[in-house]
């Protein structure tokens, strides 16, 4: 198939004001993130100037230091990894499964609890704390990362299995035939064939759950009471929003830190989330 | 779907049990007992220091409805998730159609840019929105010749603001999801359509627009529940609701009820309208679904 | 809402029998284990590290005294503490064993559970005799202690000394004065705010209402009816909000300001004067009108008056879930002892709770001194009622003020809204 953009009809000078505006956009859009970067790197007395300006001369690395030395920051780090990365893993393996349920079966609900997966998308997570926290009390989970990985797999699951319903869908009937007429058992066909088919789904449904995970500072505000050592990154970075002096050097090389690993991880999985987004909603 | 269908009953089922337990127990039960303190007397007194929870029946709704703050703050919110989807549509899917117009390169810059807009944590872009409009160090104010002008103190303003950030980080899902969907069309039938001397707009309206229809439906309700749980940006931009709450949306009223007042109940409450307003969104969009003849 | 009465009587049924929300009785535990690990919380205030310092050295010395316990000191953030110690009164088993709160949240605190009372060993301790009257009320509710006061925090004028020199002005004797001076400064230069005020700032608002003759809230013994809407609150509120014009503090800045901005507005060398604390003393040294400044009590509506100041501060408190009662009591003790004070004043320029050991510190530190004849003239403090700590977070007074200063609504209106709020929270919690 040929992609739109070799298609003939876009006339020279169109294409060549498209790509500019493309490119204004495109600096639009990142702007932001520039200036969050280039203010971590500002020496303290040039961002809170009244002259803003879009570069410096003397990038300093004080706000980086200032960030790095709070009370075990890689510990903070590493906690934070570990609650996303569980989550991802966990909440895909678990929608693959659903997912491959409620698309290549009939059975009895199964539009019912269609539905259900869509409605469960709705719930206001923030609601959700007081009761979350003493069903976590009651686990005994409370100051611990597992009441963090726990909720956070819980609603990233929804839309992930809604989202994945569509790659599996996609792959042929006849496929899984074949299959078993080699003789392949289910659960063979299930994580040899269909798994690997699906998997650029998997990476796109991910990075959902990923950013969630990574990002939250709800449920560590309200679950990680008295165990410092299992706070994750946002609350470390929340020190630096002080209402009194907001240290904006501090925030933005925080920001920075928080917001490189997601970043990371979005350009590794870029070309399979753009193919992956059109196969999940193509059905 | 005949074979492989009624083979064994119970296969789907043993698929779904991991989902089920972890919804059922994190999701489901945590709902159920929203709705139910939602019926009840429970402020921290309830909660902590051992004074009998009371049954209210409708009594938190009643006095809900009876708050002239809420119905404000329910508009406000319907208004501004509007605002909100009905943007981020529009810039995503120009976006997406620009996207297929150029070659690589630009291309390339502007998927990487949206990219790090969406990779963006909330509390971040959050933050570096409100330091690019802050009235004295802001580079905004300065190149607008605005002098000391602040966003957040005029009640449009700060919602327009909070707007902004939220299109930034929630249009390139909807950019991206529709360039794939777009390049999934035939290039065949674009180069009938623009034989035949059809404009760009009419192309998009005629061609494109009917065959992208299940991911644009996919696009807008998703942005609608997002957008109407907005909850990070209003918290970090507008201080937690704005001058006198002038820019509270329910999310962060119920929480500002539930956590700051203490007034678990109402904030239950006000969780639970939220979730009924989002369902009968479903509901619509599930009859959208039905009518193009989708199955589930 | 409309239910059938049979609908309606099975509904609760069920809901009642069935499954009340949970909650957790927070009795007191019976365990007094004399050796193990004290987890202390104490607020992370602004220059955190001499509070950490002064400390350090207590709890060292308690931990020697005691051989086998262990104390765990974390600093919180004083943003997130309400969740944060209401998680802790939610699950006992992450509860610290001592913390340290704000004395406005006394009541509130009592009645969810959360403080021990210490009454008997507060009456045993030899140095609580000279324990100012004012401190000792913020760790009273209904006769009973309920913590040991930590300091007192109480608010005076902070002005420019070159600004007044430079343009030949002098220190405001009226609050009618301060507000002449206050636009004098910033017509003679636009850059500064005259006097640099707050709209969520409650206890710099409040003196304005209670120089003019209001109140927050009149009663007593736990009966309390607003009365925040009398007229002469409203003319206290109206003094207050007109300072919120662009000939002083700009309302588009000043609206969503609250107390530590316009402090810190004032280090930064951005207002010619400010309504700050003791306890704000060591930010503003530290600023950059370091040796321009100067501090005298806030005029009241007399010349030669003193505004009532807000008698503010921290006080340090045993929880009831606690399992080393002696132990934790006993470092409660430590951490508010004449001698931590005297050393957390010289670290913090926290005024000390105890008569004595307060003149002796304002007989070495001249700066004390205005700070000391507020406390003298008079203090008022909000009502000690559990239905405060609702009041105060729910943001009734910023709301109003705010209401007022950004003209959505007038002083009557917006007073009234408020006293209905304040008399519905005073009603359903008492």
């Amino acid at each position: 198939m040929r992609s739109v953009s070799s298609v003939t009809f876009v006339r020279r000078p169109w294409r060549l004001l498209a790509e500019a505006s493309a490119l204004l956009i495109a600096v639009v859009v990142a702007f932001p993130l520039y200036w969050m970067v280039l203010s971590a790197f500002k020496p303290a007395g040039e961002i809170e100037s009244s002259e803003p300006r879009p570069w410096t001369l003397a990038p300093s690395l004080d706000s980086f230091r200032r960030v790095f030395e709070q009370n075990e920051f890689g510990r903070y780090f590493l906690n934070s990894l570990v609650v996303a990365c569980t989550v991802v893993i966990a909440s895909a393996l678990i929608a693959f499964l659903a997912a491959t349920a409620v698309t290549r079966f009939r059975f009895r609900f199964r539009t019912t609890l269609l539905i259900m997966f869509l409605v469960a998308q709705m719930v206001p997570v923030e609601a959700l704390t007081i009761p979350l926290f003493f069903l976590m009390r009651d686990f005994g989970q409370l100051n611990t990362l597992g009441s963090l990985i726990l909720p956070h797999i819980a609603f990233s699951l929804p839309f992930a299995i809604w989202m994945l319903r569509g790659f599996v869908k996609a792959v042929p009937q006849a496929l899984e035939e074949a299959a078993y007429i080699d003789g392949a058992s289910r659960s063979r066909f299930l994580w040899q064939i269909l798994f690997p088919l699906v998997f650029p789904g998997l990476v796109a449904t991910s990075v959902f759950s990923f950013i969630s995970a990574w990002n939250d500072f709800l449920f560590a505000k309200s679950f990680i009471i008295s165990d410092t050592s299992q706070s994750t990154l946002p609350m470390a970075l929340l020190v630096f929003y002080k209402p009194d002096e907001p240290d904006w050097g501090g925030v933005m090389a925080a920001s920075t830190v928080m917001t490189i690993p997601v970043l990371i991880f979005f350009v590794l999985v870029q070309r399979r989330l753009v193919s992956g987004l059109g196969g999940a909603v193509k059905d | 779907m005949t074979s492989v269908t009624n083979r064994t009953t119970w296969t789907p089922w043993l698929y779904l049990a991991p989902a089920l337990v972890v919804l059922g127990g994190l999701l489901v039960y945590p709902v159920y007992q929203l709705g139910l303190i939602s019926f009840f007397e429970y402020t921290q007194a309830q909660v902590s220091g051992g004074e009998p929870t009371t049954f209210q029946g409708f009594g938190n709704y009643s006095e809900l409805f009876s708050d002239a703050q809420f119905w404000q703050v329910l508009l406000a919110t319907v208004v501004f998730a509007a605002a909100c989807v009905v943007s981020t549509l529009a810039v995503g899917c120009a976006l997406a159609v620009l996207l297929t117009r150029v070659r690589a390169v630009p291309r390339l810059a502007l998927m990487l840019a949206a990219l790090g807009a969406w990779a963006t944590p909330a509390i971040t872009g959050s933050t570096v929105w409100l330091f690019l409009f802050d009235p004295d160090f802001g580079p905004v104010n300065r190149v607008l010749g605005l002098g000391d002008h602040s966003w957040t103190y005029g009640r449009f303003s700060a919602f327009f603001l909070v707007l902004l950030e939220v299109v930034w980080c929630s249009f390139p899902f909807v950019m991206v999801t529709v360039y794939a969907g777009i390049r999934a069309v035939p290039a065949e039938v674009l180069e009938a359509a623009a034989l035949d001397g059809a404009s760009q707009w009419r192309i998009w309206r005629s061609v494109l627009a009917p065959m992208l229809r299940p991911i644009l439906v996919v696009v807008t309700i998703q942005s609608v529940i997002w957008d109407f749980k907005v909850f990070t940006q209003i918290y970090v931009m507008t201080n937690g609701g704005g001058i006198a709450g002038q820019n509270l949306v329910l999310n962060v009223y119920a929480y500002q009820k539930a956590f700051a007042s203490s007034q678990y109940s109402l904030g239950s409450a006000i969780g639970v309208v939220m979730l009924l307003i989002l369902l009968a969104v479903t509901l619509v969009y599930l009859r959208l679904l039905r009518r193009q003849g989708e199955e589930l | 809402m409309k239910l059938s009465p049979r609908l309606a009587v099975l509904l609760s049924a069920l809901v009642v029998t069935a499954c009340a929300p949970q909650t957790s009785t927070n009795s007191s535990s019976d365990k007094d284990d004399k050796t193990g690990t004290l987890r202390v919380w104490l607020f992370q205030e602004v220059g955190n590290k001499p509070k950490e310092k002064a400390v350090d050295s207590v709890v060292a010395a308690f931990e020697k005294e005691h051989e086998g316990t262990k104390v765990e000191v974390e600093y919180i953030p004083i943003e997130t503490r309400a969740q944060r110690v209401k998680a802790a009164f939610n699950d006992p088993e992450s509860a610290p064993d001592v913390m340290e709160y704000g004395n406005t949240d006394t009541a509130g605190y009592v009645k969810d559970g959360g403080l021990l009372d210490v009454t008997e060993e507060f009456g045993d301790w030899s140095e609580t005799k000279d324990t100012d009257p004012t401190a000792k009320q913020s760790v009273t509710v209904d006769g009973k202690i309920y913590g040991a006061p930590f300091y007192v925090g109480v608010r005076a004028l902070y002005y420019r000394t070159d600004v007044f020199e430079e343009l030949g002005l002098e220190v405001p004797k009226t609050m009618d004065e301060l507000a002449t001076t206050a636009r004098e400064i910033r017509a003679a230069k636009p850059e500064l705010y005259g006097l640099v005020v707050g709209g969520a700032y409650t206890y710099g608002a409040m003196p304005f209402v209670w120089a003019n003759g209001g109140e927050i809230a009149t009663g007593k013994g736990g009966s309390y009816a607003s009365a925040i809407d009398s007229a002469a609150a409203q003319k206290g509120i109206k003094a207050y909000t007109s300072l919120f014009s662009d000939d002083n503090c700009p309302a588009a800045k000043c609206a969503g300001m609250g107390g530590n901005d316009t402090v810190t507005a004032f280090a930064a060398g951005k207002a010619g004067m400010a309504i700050g604390g003791d306890f704000s003393h060591t930010a503003v040294e530290a600023g950059k009108v370091k040796g321009k400044y100067a501090v005298v009590p806030l005029p009241g509506v007399k010349a030669g008056s003193i505004a009532p100041a807000f008698a503010g501060g921290n006080n340090i408190g045993v929880l009831k879930s606690t399992s080393h009662r002696t132990l934790a009591v006993e470092l409660m003790e430590q951490l508010a002892s004449k001698k931590t004070q005297a050393s957390m004043f010289e670290a913090m320029g926290f005024l000390p709770t105890f008569s004595d050991v307060r003149q002796q510190v304002a007989a070495e530190e001249p700066y004390v001194k205005p700070f000391a004849e507020t406390l003298a003239a008079g203090t008022k403090f909000v009502p000690a009622s559990p239905a405060w700590a609702q009041i105060d977070s729910s943001l009734v007074l910023p709301t109003m003020f705010q209401e007022v200063i950004s003209g959505k609504k007038d002083v009557a209106a917006a007073s009234k809204e408020a006293a209905k709020k304040m008399d519905d929270a005073f009603g359903s919690i008492g």
